[in-house]
């Protein structure tokens, strides 16, 4: 960890007095002017880390799901832009009132890249699968999908869902990747199958195919050219107009940016903030689609002694300047946060006032809950510091710099916070016990309102270590109540009355400082036409074509 | 022969004692890899599932059930399955295996290549002016950081002049920098040790008497001193094979080549015990058989140890 750190500041030094050269270099890729989307050609996209597995529940993990979103077709397609639900496999949908009973009817035109037809009984065996996961082939369970019970195959096109409780947020979790359809064969892999290594053996309806794998390094994905039920809404309903697709693991973030800028990628994945400007020059662009749902942010685990006062909790909000944090750290893609939720979530209810920097109402608010300074500045009370660890989230951009500034302004109110930094086993054990890490950094992306359920739920995410993993015991009962609500109220209605309830109660009480709205930042040659993300930013690539 | 099979169940007990250290040690660790795949919030499982997937993975069972199985798996050559991606390891390492072994083959040459460069031309006359600037070339070379080397590497030669890609390049193309990157570190020690043992040489006795004959200074330097300073520089070539490891790992991170460097730093990373077991067997094995080598080919190049150890046996 530390070798990356400062050898960081060695490679900006080799970057930028290369950069000056770049600069004249650029320019002369352009496209070529056409406006008709050509048929054609691979495209060159670089991944900064390589794919775990390809079993659609674990496709929360960027590489991962930037694959099986391409190979696989989902029942419902969730329209990027208006977060509206249109026919994909399947071709209309209903569910009862208390949405506990869904039946989707399906296409009959469609088959699996093996030749085999994709019917109802192996959307059954999909959702079976997902909904209920495999201990045994150590399969887990699908996040996104709440209270599954069983499946019924009506007929060869219509399927049937029973779930123990109402699952409103159902609907929505067909359209996810974690919910990425797979063939019969596909679905009797273990989780050793859906491994790197085997990844020619996954199977979907998807527009594209993988057609070649070098472990942890290279995927290589080729166009099906019988594709011919895309969503209603994409402009391209035929095979992809890309040939073929070579997805490289390229570690390193200032040769993935390198490699786009001298014309060696076509769109690169991961380009860190501080590096935009490298992008942002004549022939190419930034993308960066928003992840829409909880924020970026700090849980404040309420379980632990010194964050159970509320005024502690008040304090430590006032005392972070968020607006310095995006601007130190991250750039105009990262917009503030006003609420837990992104802006552009659905059910999202601005609460910004609750967050509003305040260094002297920080201060007092400490005098008043008996918290004095001591000779260096920190904190006391009854002999106890006031010392916080905060986790460094690694999936998160340039989280341990933006620990350390806020660090740095806590400091200020006398507030001693503390970074950890650990190995994974240590990591993993301590991010679980409110007395080891007090404050968790973290955020999650699904476009429904379950996602709010999803990140503080106590046995889902339970960022906020509302139940305590030891004793089981839950410290706020009214936050469980609320979020239940949110996954299980049927009318659309008072769901999002729900969500917005969580959102005030959490600012509220000051268990949740939102930092930004995390998007995922791709790096694009002018040449590149089309590139679009699904809903939390996923790559699409069968819109693509190439202009060079 | 007793004293070569004596060597080789050294070697074997060395592979034990390593295979069993890292053994205790990888359990020693806090967490396990199940654990920091399984745990992780983003996953959303509770408690109850984890403890199912446990189970189902034999996590919970005895340390010495789990050391004996894992030993006669890798005896009867099944290194198992990592946690954190589900593929065998065997698999695993056999697609990185020869890519690995390939750079580090060349980069060792190379290495070997710069250093006897920079060691005659530290030694050669007609050099003497700058012989103490190359001298100083060595110590250049070990401080300078392989990352470091790397990006200006790919920033100079493959950004900028175009001479090479780094995103998928030819199987030579691919190789080019990468190769020069891991031999630069390389290279120092050995060009160290080849200097100083030249210096040792030619200060000895017979190198006046050869010169008293009329040799000239490169028949000297390339007969009689280079082939004696070649044995304490072959040793040093056998230790340096941890160095070529440590080398690879950030090499192909920053090519983004395929290698047990690579997986060796997702498997740390992950903790993924299964992956890193095998790694360590590995280039215990490789470190072992590299060794043996060497000493097997001391006699060949020094007649007076082979006279003693003819005496031993």
């Amino acid at each position: 960890m530390s070798r990356s750190r400062s050898t960081r500041a060695l490679i900006a030094v080799a970057v930028s007095s290369a950069l000056l050269l770049a600069g004249c270099s650029a320019g002369q890729t352009g496209g070529g002017g056409a406006t008709e989307p050509q048929t054609g050609g691979t495209l060159n996209y670089l991944e900064h880390q390589p794919h775990t597995s390809l079993y659609p529940p674990s496709g929360g993990f960027y590489p991962n799901g930037g694959i099986v979103n391409n190979i696989t077709d989902r029942l419902v397609y969730q329209n990027p832009e208006t977060l509206e639900f249109e026919p994909w496999i399947a071709t209309d949908w209903e569910s009862n009132d208390d949405a506990t009973e869904y039946t989707f009817n399906l296409r009959s035109d469609v088959t699996f890249s093996d030749g085999t037809p994709l019917d109802a009984d192996v959307v059954a065996k999909n959702f079976d699968l997902y909904g209920l996961g495999d201990p045994d082939r150590a399969l887990p369970v699908s996040e996104a999908i709440n209270n599954y019970e069983r499946s019924e195959v009506v007929d060869a096109d219509t399927v049937k869902f029973f779930f123990t409780a109402p699952a409103p947020g159902f609907l929505q979790a067909t359209s996810t990747i974690n919910s990425g359809l797979v063939s019969d064969a596909t679905l009797d892999l273990s989780f050793e199958g859906f491994g790197p290594g085997n990844s020619q053996n996954i199977i979907g309806s998807g527009p594209f195919t993988i057609s070649g794998e070098e472990i942890g390094t290279r995927v290589d994905l080729a166009a099906r050219e019988d594709y011919a039920w895309a969503p209603p809404s994409w402009e391209n309903q035929g095979r992809p107009y890309l040939d073929g697709i070579t997805i490289t693991v390229t570690p390193e973030d200032s040769v993935r940016v390198g490699a786009l800028v001298s014309g060696q990628a076509d769109i690169v994945r991961n380009v860190e903030a501080q590096d935009e400007a490298q992008v942002e020059v004549p022939g190419y662009s930034i993308l960066a689609a928003q992840t829409k749902g909880v924020n970026n942010g700090l849980s404040l685990r309420i379980g632990n002694e010194k964050l159970s006062d509320i005024r502690v909790r008040q304090a430590i909000t006032a005392g972070i300047d968020r607006q310095a944090v995006i601007d130190t750290i991250y750039s105009a893609n990262y917009p503030l946060a006003t609420s837990v939720l992104s802006s552009s979530a659905p059910g999202y209810v601005n609460t910004e006032e609750y967050f509003a920097y305040d260094q002297a109402k920080a201060k007092s608010l400490l005098d008043e809950a008996g918290w004095v300074p001591g000779a260096d500045g920190i904190r006391a009370k009854d002999g106890q510091k006031l010392t916080l660890v905060v986790n460094e989230a690694a999936p998160q951009p340039r989280s341990f710099e933006a620990l350390t500034l806020i660090s740095q302004q806590l400091a200020e109110i006398g507030v001693d916070l503390q970074i950890l930094k650990a190995d994974a086993g240590t990591y993993a054990e301590a991010i679980l016990d409110a007395d080891q890490v007090q404050i968790y950094h973290s955020m999650v992306g699904r476009t429904d309102l379950d996602v709010i359920k999803s990140q503080f739920y106590s046995s889902n995410r339970n960022v906020l270590l509302n139940k305590n993993n030891k004793t089981g015991e839950i410290v706020d009962p009214k936050l469980e109540e609320l979020l239940l609500a949110v996954a299980s109220t049927p009318a659309p209605d008072a769901r999002i009355a729900a969500s917005q309830a969580v959102q005030t109660y959490l600012a509220e009480q000051a268990y949740q400082i939102p930092l930004f709205e995390e998007p995922q930042v791709y790096g694009q040659a002018d040449y590149v036409h089309g590139f679009q993300t699904e809903s939390i930013a996923r790559p699409i690539f069968s819109q693509v074509w190439l202009d060079r | 022969m007793r004293y070569v099979l004596g060597r080789i169940g050294q070697a074997l007990i060395v592979l034990l004692v390593a295979f069993t250290a890292a053994f205790v040690l990888l359990q020693a660790m806090p967490g396990d890899a199940i654990m920091i795949k399984f745990e992780n919030p983003e996953l959303g499982l509770s408690q109850e599932q984890i403890a199912a997937l446990r189970e189902s993975y034999g996590a919970d069972t005895p340390l010495l059930t789990q050391y004996v199985h894992t030993l006669f798996g890798f005896l009867g050559g099944d290194f198992g399955y990592s946690i954190q991606n589900g593929t065998p390891v065997k698999q695993l390492l056999g697609a990185v295996l020869p890519n690995t072994l390939l750079l580090a083959v060349l980069g060792f040459i190379a290495a070997v290549v710069l250093a006897v460069l920079v060691a005659l031309l530290a030694s050669l006359p007609a050099f003497a002016k700058v012989a103490e600037f190359i001298r100083a070339l060595p110590s250049l070379f070990i401080a300078v950081p392989v990352f470091w080397l790397a990006i200006v590497l790919i920033q100079v030669f493959s950004f900028q002049l175009r001479l090479v890609p780094v995103i998928n390049p030819g199987p030579i193309e691919g190789l080019i920098l990468p190769v020069l990157t891991l031999a630069v570190p390389i290279s120092a020690p050995l060009a160290q040790i080849l200097i100083r043992s030249i210096d040792e040489v030619r200060a000895q006795p017979f190198i006046a008497v050869v010169r008293a004959k009329g040799a000239s200074p490169w028949w000297i330097l390339s007969r009689n001193v280079a082939k004696n300073a070649m044995l304490p520089t072959l040793t040093m070539a056998g230790v340096l094979f941890g160095e070529l490891i440590a080398g690879a790992v950030v090499t192909e991170t920053v090519f983004g080549r395929s290698g047990i460097g690579r997986i060796t730093e997702q498997a740390v990373t992950n903790q993924d015990t299964p992956v890193l077991q095998a790694v360590v067997i590995v280039s215990a094995f490789a470190f072992v058989a590299i060794n043996l080598v060497v000493d097997l080919l001391y006699p060949v190049l020094d007649p007076r140890l082979a006279r003693t150890q003819g005496r031993r046996a």
